[in-house]
Formats: structure tokens, sequence, C-alpha cells
């Protein structure tokens, strides 16, 4: 059994894109200073990155849970927002509802949640319509090292 | 990992332990204990951050002692283009290259030709880079030290290409060894230098690979003889003996290159290590987009204002932007010398940079989290003023000593009033 080490979480704003990338920037600081290597760190925060961005610019609000353990990283992302109606839709490559004011911003190329997939090792989306969103993602921490 | 060297020394014997060098350097590398400065080592980037404020000038910047350079048989300057900048207008960098002879060397190289190959090289790996974007410039090695202490995430985007100073040593070396026929080892490349921080950065290179240059001399260690040097010889006749124009000791980009190729919106430059610092974590947080490449000085100014220079910044950009405009395009040798070796050389890192080992890091995971929750807890404890008495820059800073008990988290005035007495002995005039 994985013994759990250090619990996280962090609240995510809905359209706060001035706010946008802290909570992704705050647990890369924080796996630096935990001595995380760089690979596993970079899959981690890139996983981090794309669901908090996913919360802003869909969702109300979320919180981000970080639940490292003796031999994994656990990221869980749940909003209350619109929820996703045909999740294997979402997860195509390209496949974007973004607005064209968020692609303005430079977001919305569809590329999301394929590569939050990629870089876990387990990942899964439970969605409600109306209700919400929950992302689970899985690093494990020797599988790169 | 073999002993870091560093770019300076802090005399224990002179620190009166007054800590603005604690205060100010910007990986936190510093504790002042018992009234003295101790480094640690593994945190240190060789910024030099700490040199220009401390009151009893305790410490200085460690640089090769010019005549330790005679056991060469065969002496060649690579001047940075920051020297230039130093003198008066009139002074030219070919009389600047020629006071560099009087003064011993056996030869100026023809610097700027490795300049321009390196932003040609650049330009190349920008273009066809699959990306983590931005790519960040290696040529300062403080920008290379910051990465693989504080940024380790990031090692990887700096971009794998040699600084034009080591393509200079690699070149020269072949050249001059085939011309004289000389060993490359009785050839001495000799960099002049803006900063300590390439000095050591040729005695001991980051991706820990050899040096192709062989030592590093201050400008300012050898302003005042090429000042003189200039001075008698400017009523003799005129500059150095050299086939190209001054395009070739002088590169017309700011000193140590800029990469005009590059486009702009896709291209920053930054100097200066707090603006820098500010850039890194907006990338970290995943802010900063569409930048392919971001050119990084630590020193303010870029390199002309390195702390091994001798003209304020300010003077001598504006002699670095008059050197510029009166420059006229490059000579078709030039370019043709250029294109010749472009298509010969290969100018890529020989070895991959990677992440500096901290040593209080090498405990396991189980244990650093425990410390990490620990220096949480006892930072509760601490006033969050950070004073420094205590010897550590910030509270925080105490906090994670005590937890992985490198102090003792009594030392913190506001926790024991023996520390008050303590210090008023230590400071006792
Ligand atoms: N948390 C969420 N709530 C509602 N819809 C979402 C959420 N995350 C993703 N989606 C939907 O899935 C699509 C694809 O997401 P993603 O792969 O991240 O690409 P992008 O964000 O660039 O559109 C989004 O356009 C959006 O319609
Ligand atoms: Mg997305």
């Amino acid at each position: 059994m994985a013994v759990e080490l250090l619990r996280e979480s962090y609240e995510i704003q809905g359209k706060n894109y001035d706010k946008a990338g802290e909570v992704s920037g705050e647990i890369k600081v924080l796996l630096r200073d935990l001595g995380i290597d760089a690979v596993n760190m970079r899959r981690v925060v890139i996983v981090a990155y794309e669901g908090e961005m996913n919360v802003v610019m869909y969702a109300h609000r979320g919180t981000l849970t970080l639940v490292l353990t003796d031999r994994d990283i656990n990221l869980e992302i749940a909003d209350e927002g619109p929820g996703i109606p045909d999740i294997g839709l979402a997860l195509q490559e390209g496949y974007s509802t973004a607005s064209d004011e968020m692609r303005e911003m430079g977001f919305g190329f569809g590329m999301g949640l394929p590569n939050m997939k990629k870089n876990s090792d387990e990942f899964r989306i439970e969605s409600e319509v109306g209700k919400g969103t929950f992302v689970f993602a899985k690093i494990r921490l020797n599988a790169n090292a | 990992m073999p002993e870091l060297k560093h770019g300076f020394k802090i005399s224990t014997e002179k620190c009166q332990g007054r800590m603005p060098c604690m205060r100010a350097c910007p990986t936190h590398a510093i504790r002042v204990k018992n009234g003295k400065a101790r480094l640690i080592p593994e945190l240190c980037i060789d910024c030099g951050s700490c040199l220009g404020v401390c009151p009893s000038g305790a410490i200085s910047a460690t640089t090769v002692p010019f005549a330790e350079l005679d056991r060469f048989k065969f002496k060649v300057a690579v001047a940075s283009p920051a020297l230039f900048a130093q003198f008066a207008i009139k002074e030219t960098p070919a009389c600047v290259a020629r006071a560099l002879l009087d003064l011993g060397f056996d030869a100026v190289w023809e610097y700027s030709v490795d300049i321009e190959l390196i932003d040609r090289a650049i330009t190349d790996c920008v273009k066809k880079w699959p990306g983590p974007f931005p790519l960040i410039s290696n040529s300062c090695p403080v920008i290379v030290r910051l990465v693989q202490v504080a940024y380790p995430s990031m090692v990887e985007q700096l971009i794998p290409v040699e600084a034009p100073r080591e393509i200079a040593g690699r070149e020269l070396k072949r050249r001059y060894s085939l011309e004289l026929g000389l060993q490359p080892e009785e050839i001495g490349a000799i960099y002049i230098t803006p900063c300590q921080a390439k000095t050591i950065s040729i005695l001991q290179p980051a991706e820990e690979e050899k040096s192709y240059l062989d030592g590093a001399v201050g400008i300012s260690e050898i302003y005042n003889d090429v000042l003189q040097k200039i001075r008698k010889t400017t009523n003799a006749e005129g500059s150095p003996k050299s086939k190209f124009g001054i395009g070739e000791l002088f590169h017309w980009g700011t000193p140590e290159g800029e990469f005009p190729k590059l486009s702009r919106e896709h291209y920053l430059p930054l100097t200066g290590l707090t603006d820098v610092i500010k850039v890194f974590d907006d990338i970290e947080k995943g802010k900063i987009r569409n930048i392919e490449f971001l050119e990084c000085h630590a020193c303010p100014g870029g390199c002309i204002g390195g702390n091994l220079t001798v003209e304020n910044l300010y003077v001598a950009r504006s002699k670095n932007l008059h050197l510029v405009a009166s420059m006229s395009r490059p000579s078709p040798e030039f370019e043709k010398e250029v294109e010749r070796r472009y298509a010969v050389e290969d100018f890529s890192l020989r070895r991959p940079l990677k992440p500096r080992i901290i040593e209080g890091e090498v405990v396991n995971l189980l244990e650093r989290v425990k410390r990490r929750k620990r220096a949480d807890e006892l930072l509760k404890g601490l006033p969050l003023l950070n004073c420094g008495l205590c010897g550590a820059p910030t509270c925080k800073n105490h906090a994670e000593d005590a937890a992985a008990a490198r102090a003792d988290l009594s030392d913190c005035v506001f926790l024991s009033r023996d520390r008050i007495n303590f210090l008023r002995e230590i400071y006792k005039k």
C-alpha cells in the first residue's frame, strides 16, 4: 500500500485569468522544495496547469488537491461547472469549445486533456452535465526516475 | 560531485559579520553565524551580488593572476566585447587590441566571428526545437547556475549550444597549432572577462566538461596597463596587423551577442538577476507563452555591467552604441569566414546540463516531507520580520535550517534573550 505523505489543497476561481497558473506555480515550487526529480515534476506541472486552466476557462470554481505518497503523486481536480457532455469527444486532440476570446489569449488548442492523459500513468474523468467535473491523475515517481 | 569552485572568497579574518552579503544573495546561500559569513557552496551561483556590498572588503573575486599565463608558449587573448566599451571614443578596438599585444599577448582573437557563428547556431536551434519553450541562453554562467540550482525543471530549456568564447578557444587552438606547429596545450587561450563568473565557468564548466579556454583575466585587472600602453603608442603607427576591420574584434550586437535573426515578438532579452528571476517565476507558472528564446544576463545592462568592468554602465553603454553606429557593414572576408566555419564546425553543447544536487536534499522523500512540515510548523513561531539576526536571511530560511537541524531555532532573538546577549558580545566594539 502506498503511504500518504502530504496532502495540499488549492482553490481555483473560474474566469479569473489574472490568477490563472498560480496554483500550478505553487505546486511547482512545492515539488522543487521537496526535491522531486525534474522529469516527474514537469509531468505533474503540465497536468496541474492544464487542469487548472480548464477550471478557469470552463467552470465556476474548483479545488485542486495534490496527494503525495511514497510512490506517486496524485492530482484530484474537482469543479462546479457545466460538466462535459461527451468525455470521449473532449479527450480528442484538437477538440475545443473555447471561445474566440479565449483563443485570442492563446488558449483553446484542444490539447489540454490529451496532454494531461499523456503525462499521467493513470487518468480518469467523471462529469455530470450541469453540476461539474472531476479529474484524477496519477504520476508514478519511480516510472521515470 | 567534484568540489564546487566558486568565483570569490570570503576572508574570515576581515569579515565583521555585518550581513549585507547575506541579504544581497539571490539564492540565500550565505549565513552569518558567530559574527562570520559562511557560504553554502551548493547554493552559490557565482553571481557576485555579495562582492560589491561588503563593507569590510572581506569578499574578493578569484581571477587568474596575469603572470601565471607565462607557462604558455603562445598566448591568445579572446576579448569580451565589453572590454572595448571601457575606453574613450578615440581609443578604438584596434588600439585596445594593440595594447593587449604590447602587454604580452601573442595574438588577439577575432572574436566576433565566433559570436556570429553562435548567433546562427542559436537561430537554427530555436527553429528546430520541438519544445518546451522558451529556450534560455547559456552564455552567462550565472544564469546557467541559477537554473541548475533554483529551477531544476527548466534545465532542459537551457539552449544546448556552446558559448561563443568556448568556440573561440577551440578554433584558435586548432588554427595556431596548425600554423605554428605547437601542441594545443602549449597555446594559452585566455578570456578577457567582464565578470568572475566566466572565470569560474572556465575552471569548472557547468556541464562538467573541460573548457576549451585556459583561463581568464578580469578587465579591471589589466585596465590600467592597457590604458598606459594605449597612451604610449597613440603617436606611434596605428593598429595591429589584422586582415579584417574592427568588426572582427567587436560584434555589432549588444556585448556577448544579440540575436537579431529571431523575430522580435518571440524573443525576449533580459538583464539583471532580479528581473530574470521574476520572468523565470512566470515561466514556472506557465504565464509566459509564445516566447521562443530568452537571452538572459545576470548583470544589469548585460556584460558591459559586469563586476570586473571599470567604466560605469551608462558611460560604457553609450560608448558601445557609438562603436556599433560607427561600424561599417561586415566585410566580405568576414562573411566568407563565417560561412566556411559554419559549414564545418559543430556548435552543440558537448554534454547535457543537469540540475545541481543540493546536499541537504540527498535524504529520502519521507524525510524531506517531514522536514517541510516541520519547517512550516516552526515558521509559525517566527516573527516574519526577516531581520537576519539569527544568521539566516529570512525567517523562512531559518525555519528550514532548524527543521533540517542545521541551525538552532532559538537563534531567533524573539525566542531567546540569550541570543541578544550573545550578539552583543560578538558585535562589541
Ligand atoms: N472542467 C471542465 N468543465 C467543462 N468543460 C470542460 C472542462 N475541461 C474540459 N472541458 C471541455 O473539453 C474541451 C477540451 O478540453 P482541452 O483538451 O483542455 O482543450 P481546450 O481547453 O484547449 O479546449 C474543452 O473545450 C471543453 O469543452
Ligand atoms: Mg484546456
